[in-house]
């Protein structure tokens, strides 16, 4: 954490998703005591067809996964999305966890050629735009598993 | 479904039109069917037109603006909404009155402008799980499809060239369709040199989006030839929804399941085996299909998910000239998506339009020539797709 953002308010840019505030952030997923299915967020619920009992619990993702797949999205998507500044290509990842669910999210940390199909990567968080308060407005991202 | 015959279709070309509204567009598209059909306004019994998103709480409605022009008459209309499966469900749900007995004569319409550039998100609450990837991750429709083509380069070794074949084949087509927004061929290099959108997809890749209408007047068979001398049967028109255990990195989701106990595009493969065994007929007997070429990774993911070969074989069908009109399995013969421009609520009438063309000889210069069978096929978004079998 740089000293800049230390000294700003973090918010997540919306709550439930991952843990928080945390010095270990994980992702929050959703898995069925009975059916075992585990999907993320944990507002999106699943279940097999035949699983009769449903019974849920709140599930925290390992804090590492292997990345399945990637792309770069090379131009500004729309403004629902916000950052700071002039908009610059970022990496986009599926990240497969052990717990039997992968997950997309922003790759953060490495550049786009270093990106493999299959690499270790882990969770973090970090800012995605400074809101209206000046606040730096949270999201999880994906980083490669430093060596 | 033996008992219901496409007498009429009819198109608004594909493109952009800022100073018309979408029930300007999808009133010509109705018209021309009607017109096509040999039929009157007041012959039709029920109208299925498919829900414009876009369009606000008029376009939920989009049916009732369509027979406010039209001249209202107090008959049924269904509006549905199934995202890029939205027209074909009108189809389906009008031959569905026929069937039922309901109708002897009903409409189906799908008329959109769809937002320039990426689609956008459809609200700003959390609790829509759709919003989630817009605001988080900013992962576009196109971000899905670059994922989930990199895995299908990796596994099967499909190369750019591939993917820029597929966008040279589709404009030689486009480029003879009337009612195509693009009519302008391609070439390898040019699809290659165009900018990265969502690596490792180019622009010219992924179908634009555009505003367009189509509709087909569907009746009775055994009084189909009252109007229509040369009448097109439904072999089947079905809707399919996602199985569980689909690895299918899926439009509007922030994850997918690690562990794959599903097909790939179950939704889309739900869809064509309930077409296949509805017409008692299999892929082989499929002389050429309207798939939903929204890029190329789709042109080349759909010809197997739809069971024309195995997997990874696609790329061969297409180097060997095998997806070519002229070839056993012409694939977008319209040009496709990728020619016409995604009209997300009205492509898949426009894919049936062009089966009608097809099926009754009048496709002209992109003809394919003794075509008996043919399918279209639609993508669809948080795991729903339409499939229908049309002959002659």
């Amino acid at each position: 954490m740089s000293p800049e953002s230390a000294q700003k308010k973090q918010v997540p840019t919306i709550g439930g998703l991952f843990t928080w505030p945390s010095s270990d952030p994980r992702l929050i997923g959703i898995r069925c005591k009975s059916c075992g299915t585990c999907s993320f967020p944990k507002t999106y619920i699943k279940h097999r067809p035949d699983c009769k009992q449903p019974e849920l619990e709140e599930v925290l993702l390992s804090k590492r996964g292997k990345l399945s797949t990637y792309t770069v999205q090379h131009y500004p998507p729309p403004p629902t999305f916000k950052y700071d500044g002039d908009f610059a290509p970022y990496a986009i990842g599926e990240v497969a966890f052990p717990e039997g669910v992968e997950v997309f999210g922003i790759i953060t940390g490495c550049k786009p050629e270093e990106l493999k199909m299959g690499m270790n990567m882990e969770v973090i968080v970090e800012k995605l735009y400074t809101n209206e308060k000046g606040e730096e407005s949270l999201t999880w991202k994906f980083r490669p598993v430093s060596k | 479904m033996k008992e219901v015959a496409v007498i009429g279709v009819g198109m608004h070309p594909w493109g952009k039109y800022p100073d018309k509204t979408f029930v300007d567009l999808g009133v010509t598209a109705a018209n021309a069917a009607l017109k096509d059909a040999g039929v009157e306004w007041k012959d039709v019994q029920s109208v299925a037109s498919g829900v414009y998103q876009w369009g606000g709480g008029a376009g939920i409605v989009s049916g009732q603006q369509l027979a406010a022009q039209m001249g209202e008459r107090g008959i049924p209309i269904t509006n549905i909404s199934n995202m890029c499966a939205t027209a074909t469900s009108a189809f389906r749900m009008a031959c569905l009155e026929v069937i039922a007995g309901a109708s002897d004569i009903a409409l189906a319409i799908g008329l959109d402008m769809s937002p320039i550039g990426f689609l956008p998100a459809l609200s700003e609450d959390p609790k829509d799980i759709d919003f989630l990837r817009w605001r988080m991750i900013g992962l576009t429709n196109p971000g899905y499809w670059a994922m989930e083509c990199r895995k299908r380069m990796d596994m099967y070794g499909t190369t750019k060239i591939h993917l820029a074949k597929a966008k040279a084949l589709t404009s030689k087509y486009g480029k003879l369709n009337p009612y195509a927004r693009y009519k302008r061929e391609f070439n390898i290099e040019e699809v290659l040199n165009s900018p990265v959108v969502c690596d490792p997809l180019h622009l010219f890749m992924i179908c634009a989006t555009s505003d367009g209408a189509a509709a087909a007047v569907v009746c009775r068979a055994e009084i189909a030839k009252n109007f229509q001398s040369k009448p097109v049967y439904v072999s089947a028109a079905t809707l399919g929804s996602s199985l569980f255990g689909d690895p299918t990195a899926r439009l509007g989701l922030l994850a997918a399941p690690a562990k794959q106990e599903a097909p790939l595009l179950s939704e889309s493969v739900s869809a064509a085996n309930q077409a296949y065994k509805m017409a008692g007929i299999g892929p082989e007997d499929i002389d050429f299909v309207e798939l939903p070429d929204n890029s190329s990774w789709h042109y080349l993911q759909y010809i197997e998910s739809l069971g024309f070969c195995g997997p990874g074989e696609a790329d061969g069908m297409l180097d060997r000239g095998e997806t070519a009109i002229g070839g056993k399995l012409p694939v977008c013969p319209s040009g496709g998506i990728g020619a016409m421009g995604e009209a997300v609520n009205a492509s898949g009438l426009a894919q049936i339009c062009e089966l009608v063309s097809q099926l009754r000889g009048q496709s002209g210069a992109r003809q394919v020539e003794g075509a008996k069978v043919g399918m279209a096929q639609t993508y669809g978004m948080l795991g729903n797709s339409a499939c229908a079998i049309l002959k002659v």
